[in-house]
Order: C-alpha cells, then sequence, then structure tokens
C-alpha cells in the first residue's frame, strides 16, 4: 500500500468512525489480544455501561465466529477474517466483520441470519431461549455453539442485523460473507 | 471428594468447589475456544458430588459470571440443571446469580433460569462489581 493510499485510508476510517480494525488469522490468541486492546480503546474513548458490554459480547461473538467457521482461506491453513469497532454519532456504535466462506455454505448462512432480520426483539428472545433448551441441537453437524451465536448478537443489536455476500469473479469457490451489528 | 479449583484465565471463569464445606463458586468471564473442553470435565465433577453422600445442610452455589459467550451458556444452564435435578431430588440447593446492577442481559438470563428451573431456589442479586 503506498502512502497516499495509507493516507486516504486512515481518513476514511476517521470520517466513517473506525475505532478499531483488524484484518488477519483469527486464533483464540489473537482474539485474546484483540479482546484486551478493545477494552483499552472502549476506556479511552469513554465508552461504559451497558454499550461497552453489548460491544464487547458481539466482539466475542463475531470474532469467535469467523475462528469457528469461517473457511479456511482460498491458499489454505489459518481462519482468516475482517473486524471493526466503530462509533456514529452519540453513543451509537457499530461492529462489522467479514470472512470467507465456501459458496456452497452461503445458503446456510442465509438461512440463519434473513429470518432475524424480521424478528421483533420479544420473538428474538424467544428464539434465543428455544435454541437453548434445544437438545436436538447435536443433529446439526457444523454448528457448535448450539446455533446461539447469531441469536446472541441479534438480540443485543439496536436494529436488525445487516449481512452481505460479496462474490469476486476471480474467486469460484468461495464468497465474503459481511455482517453488521448495530449498537 | 476431592475439591475442585482452576484458575481463572483471561477467558474462563474460577471454579471453585469446596465440596467439603458445599459451597460451590463460579465466577469470572467465560469465552474459551472450546467450551465443551472447558466445562465437560466441571460438570462431570458436579454430578459425581451431587450423587454423593448428602451434606448436613444445605448447598450453597454462587455464580458471579461477568460475561459468558454462546458456546459457555448452553453448559452453564446444565450445571444448573444438575443443580435443579438434584433439587428435585430432595436435596437443599440454594443458588446465587449476581448481576451487575446495569447489566439487563445477565439479570434477564438469571430470572430465565429461575423460571425454566423451578424446584431450585435461585435467587438473582444485583451487585456492583468490587
Amino acid at each position: 500500500m503506498n502512502l497516499s493510499h495509507f493516507a486516504d485510508f486512515c481518513e476514511q476510517a476517521v470520517k466513517d468512525g473506525v475505532l478499531f480494525y483488524y484484518t488477519g488469522e483469527f486464533s483464540q490468541n489473537v482474539i485474546g489480544a484483540m479482546t484486551d486492546t478493545l477494552k483499552q480503546r472502549l476506556d479511552a474513548v469513554g465508552v461504559s455501561g451497558p454499550a461497552r458490554r453489548k460491544l464487547f459480547s458481539t466482539f466475542v461473538e463475531m470474532s469467535q465466529n469467523i475462528m469457528h467457521y469461517a473457511d479456511a482461506a482460498p491458499s489454505g491453513g489459518a481462519k482468516v477474517g475482517a473486524l471493526a469497532v466503530g462509533k456514529t454519532g452519540d453513543s451509537k456504535y457499530w461492529i462489522v466483520s467479514g470472512n470467507p466462506v465456501r459458496v456452497e455454505h452461503v445458503e446456510r448462512i442465509k438461512g440463519k441470519v434473513e429470518p432475524l432480520r424480521t424478528m421483533t426483539i420479544d420473538e428474538i428472545k424467544a428464539a434465543y431461549r428455544e435454541q437453548l433448551r434445544n437438545d436436538d441441537h447435536e443433529q446439526d453437524a457444523v454448528s457448535r455453539g448450539a446455533g446461539l451465536g447469531f441469536l446472541t448478537v441479534a438480540r443485543e443489536a439496536s436494529e436488525p442485523l445487516q449481512y452481505q455476500i460479496v462474490y469476486r469473479s476471480e474467486q469460484q469457490e468461495y464468497a465474503e460473507f459481511y455482517l453488521r451489528a448495530a449498537i | 471428594m476431592e475439591n475442585l479449583y482452576i484458575a481463572a484465565t483471561n477467558e474462563t471463569p474460577e471454579i471453585d468447589f469446596c465440596f467439603d464445606k458445599h459451597k460451590l463458586h463460579v465466577s469470572g468471564e467465560s469465552y474459551p475456544e472450546n467450551a465443551m473442553a472447558f466445562y465437560a470435565p466441571i460438570r462431570a465433577s458436579l454430578q459425581d458430588y451431587l450423587a454423593s453422600a448428602q451434606p448436613a445442610g444445605e448447598v450453597e452455589a454462587h455464580f458471579a459470571l461477568k460475561y459468558f459467550n454462546s458456546s459457555s451458556t448452553k453448559l452453564i444452564r446444565s450445571m444448573i440443571a444438575l443443580m435443579h435435578d438434584s433439587a428435585q431430588g430432595g436435596k437443599r440447593i440454594v443458588t446465587h446469580w449476581y448481576h451487575d446492577p446495569e447489566d439487563d442481559m445477565m439479570s434477564e438470563f438469571g430470572n430465565d433460569l429461575k423460571d425454566e428451573f423451578r424446584m431450585l431456589d435461585i435467587r438473582v442479586v444485583a451487585m456492583a462489581a468490587a
């Protein structure tokens, strides 16, 4: 990246209220380091109380989602992705994440996130309770977090979750899954 | 049976099961990479304890968790379920579920547990962090 691109990148980040940005491998060690950094960042910016707690919770869920479920990068090896945290005005925050997914998994992910977008908060809480008490989860061979991951994020968000699937022409096997939660 | 103590780490809670005094404590944050690997032995230990000799008085359980991730949630609930089964079987168990006064999620979770596990004496307690 040349310097003028980096200067543009920094300027855009400031305009968009970015507080934290990371791209790379998502392992438990990395997530541990990031949660420490995020806590300090939130202290420095003066985010406290419920917003802080929700940001932290969403941050952990999204990072661990990437760690567990991102399909390995086209070049193989570690689970990679990107994540950013930012602010849009008075006490309103957002977290976005992006990670590769195999094209054959796209429908499954859409199937999990799309219904949450039209549910009321009470419906989300009810779905959460049901998922929590559901012992048949063991039949879902792919999901490890009891199906609660997206429900947890949706429950804490102040608006319906937003997501986007991006296909790149040069990449046949993988698409990119982007998720945004507003706090 | 031997007491169970696991020191807290950044991402796992302190487990302090004083079986000899019949006081069980779980406190801190929980977001391990593999929740099942962390909680399975703890759950097994709790199960053994609850199945063993009757304590003379009551068993006290204290949960003071500041945060737990989605994969820890089911496993924490399953420990409460174990205690509930035990209470249904006649054991006297009192469970304290602590939460920060501003933490709606944690207080709601405690109240949901109370709603679900009716035979277990669960007390949801607002407590400011030390």
